[in-house]
């Protein structure tokens, strides 16, 4: 007799119990010491909030990894199983779902690859934002030090290793804070939490199992990525616009923010809404994204005005006479509502 | 006494849903037409049940049922025309394509119970979280006052659809631009490599 359904039973209670642990060790955070604006304490990690940031990025193009990831968010948990490879000017990554739909998405620098095997569909797409990064940190103009202070919080062990914990301060309202903890040796980050003005914990990242320096052919995931045979390939409709072109701006600022891409995209849906494009317009101040998503209203669509929040993800939904303004960002309510507040409509 | 075995191991086969084609025409006829057969299906699936839920569950009732329900099945008189019931179920079971051939959507006996477990944990979560975020502190009471007047969606909304799914799906459309601005997190200084991670990770809760 195979007994091969003996294990769903097993798999289900072990995800059961490991979304309550993580909820336990999520909301049992206690409010973190506060910080000095921008400086950096304690320890012999005298580092500014660029320098930790740019050792972060620097470990992940230098190392191999294999390492199971957990991202726990609101009521929800996901988790994925993460191959990381690189050889100084390429990096290769395949992050393999493990919870919901199927889903193997490979990446080779910019490049993503996302394959549903359950709908034999396959996403390409190039990501630009992920090449953005060091420019962020770079720029003479980069705000990212002057809105959130970093503070080095001592050291914990994460998946068997070692790990420095850096607390990311918002310095003001408008944004939310993080606690990154960093593997000693390599600067690698192994768990992110995203915490709210009051430093509770809205939703925590983190890899439960990591084993750094282990070989991974980037030619097997490069093989695996290029073969897409009995896949319907499909490509996001997008185009690079500008909000000016579109007849928006923002006639209020919201301090720190600013406007990194805008697009005209054909998001899912119903096949009329197909047909209309809806406009994209991105800001970030550095570690938060915001997207104002804008497209026309239609009553059979569109509802009352609403906000809601799951984990540190905050959207906000408004009609603006003919159109229809969908807010969405990592960010406090109150960060969305002054990005409504500030749009405006130039033709 | 070799056939025998080799019968029970396709009635094992097929009770996994691992048949395909003719093997799986022909140990669906023999399971039609003989007692042993229908005792030993019914065997391997009680064996199944307790090894999943640890509990011993009622067979006889279900042995009843089934004769009670064929002898009722031989009273209808329906007309039929002659076919091969072989050649049909072949055709079928070649036509279902090897998609059965691993069910990683089967249930298990106890899933229902699993489920409500799993459900009632997310949705007590999505409260705390929710109220979290309701009693935040608003330092900016000019935002919050202009906030007020934004009604929130009530949080039992997002919990009862959580229930159902651990996916909190409110609105597919909010989720296809959910998933547009996740594709952008990597607007983010801390998005290397673990915002890229957790976003793709993420993603399947809206894809």
């Amino acid at each position: 007799m195979r007994t091969t359904l003996i294990g769903n039973a097993g798999m289900r209670c072990l995800g059961a119990m490991a979304v309550l642990t993580l909820a336990s060790i999520g909301f049992a955070q206690t409010r973190p010491p506060t910080v000095a604006p921008a400086a950096v304490e304690g320890g012999g990690a005298q580092r500014s909030v660029s320098e930790w940031l740019m050792r972060m990025h620097e470990a992940s193009r230098r190392r191999a990894y294999v390492g199971t990831f957990v991202v726990s968010a609101g009521g929800t948990m996901s988790s994925a199983r993460i191959w990381h490879v690189c050889d100084g000017e390429q990096q290769m990554e395949r992050v393999e779902s493990l919870t919901g739909v199927h889903r193997s998405t490979f990446r080779r620098n910019q490049q993503v690859v996302t394959f549903l095997p359950e709908s034999r569909v396959v996403i390409t797409e190039k990501r630009e934002s992920l090449g953005l990064f060091p420019n962020l940190l770079k720029a003479q103009d980069s705000s990212i030090a002057q809105f959130y202070g970093a503070r080095a919080g001592g050291h914990e062990r994460v998946a068997g290793l070692e790990a420095d914990v850096v607390q990311l301060q918002a310095l003001d309202s408008l944004r939310f804070g993080y606690r990154v903890w960093t593997e000693q040796k390599t600067g690698l980050v192994v768990k992110l939490q995203t915490l709210d003005n009051d430093g509770r914990v809205l939703e925590q990242a983190a890899f439960s199992e990591l084993q750094l320096d282990v070989p991974v052919s980037m030619a097997k995931l490069a093989q695996m990525m290029g073969n897409t045979e009995g896949y319907q390939i499909e490509t996001p409709d997008l185009a690079k616009t500008s909000a000016a072109a579109e007849g928006w701006s923002l006639k209020n600022e919201v301090p720190g923010f600013k406007p990194m891409s805008c697009f005209k995209r054909l998001v899912g849906g119903t096949a009329d809404a197909r047909h209309e494009s809806t406009l994209q317009w991105i800001f970030s101040d550095g570690l938060a994204s915001v997207s104002l998503f804008v497209e026309n209203f239609d009553s059979r669509r569109h509802g009352p005005p609403g906000a809601t929040a799951l984990g540190a993800t905050a959207t906000l939904t408004r009609r603006m006479g003919d159109w229809w303004l969908t807010a969405v960002g990592e960010v406090p309510a109150q960060t969305l509502l002054a990005f409504a507040q500030g749009l405006e409509r130039k033709k | 006494m070799r056939e025998a075995e080799n019968n029970r191991e396709l009635l094992s086969a097929l009770a996994d849903g691992q048949l395909r084609g003719a093997e799986f025409a022909h140990t669906v006829q023999w399971l039609g037409e003989t007692d042993d057969a229908r005792l030993t299906w019914h065997a391997y699936h009680l064996v199944g049940d307790v090894l999943r839920s640890g509990e011993t569950m009622a067979s006889d009732r279900d042995a009843a049922f089934v004769r009670r329900l064929k002898l009722s099945l031989q009273r209808e008189a329906v007309p039929t025309l002659p076919f091969s019931a072989t050649d049909s179920i072949a055709a079928h079971a070649e036509n279902s394509g090897a998609a059965g051939l691993y069910e990683p959507k089967r249930g298990s006996a106890n899933q229902s119970r699993f489920g409500w477990q799993l459900a009632a944990g997310l949705a007590s979560l999505a409260v705390m979280s929710i109220m979290a975020w309701q009693v935040g502190d608003w330092r900016n009471q000019g935002a919050a006052a202009q906030l007020a007047q934004v009604p929130v969606q009530p949080a039992t909304q997002q919990v009862a659809s959580g229930a159902q799914t651990p996916i909190m799906i409110r609105d597919p459309r909010l989720d296809s631009l959910l998933a547009a601005h996740r594709q952008f997190g990597g607007t983010s200084a801390l998005q290397m490599p673990a915002g890229f991670v957790r976003n793709a990770t993420f993603e399947g809760a809206a894809r």
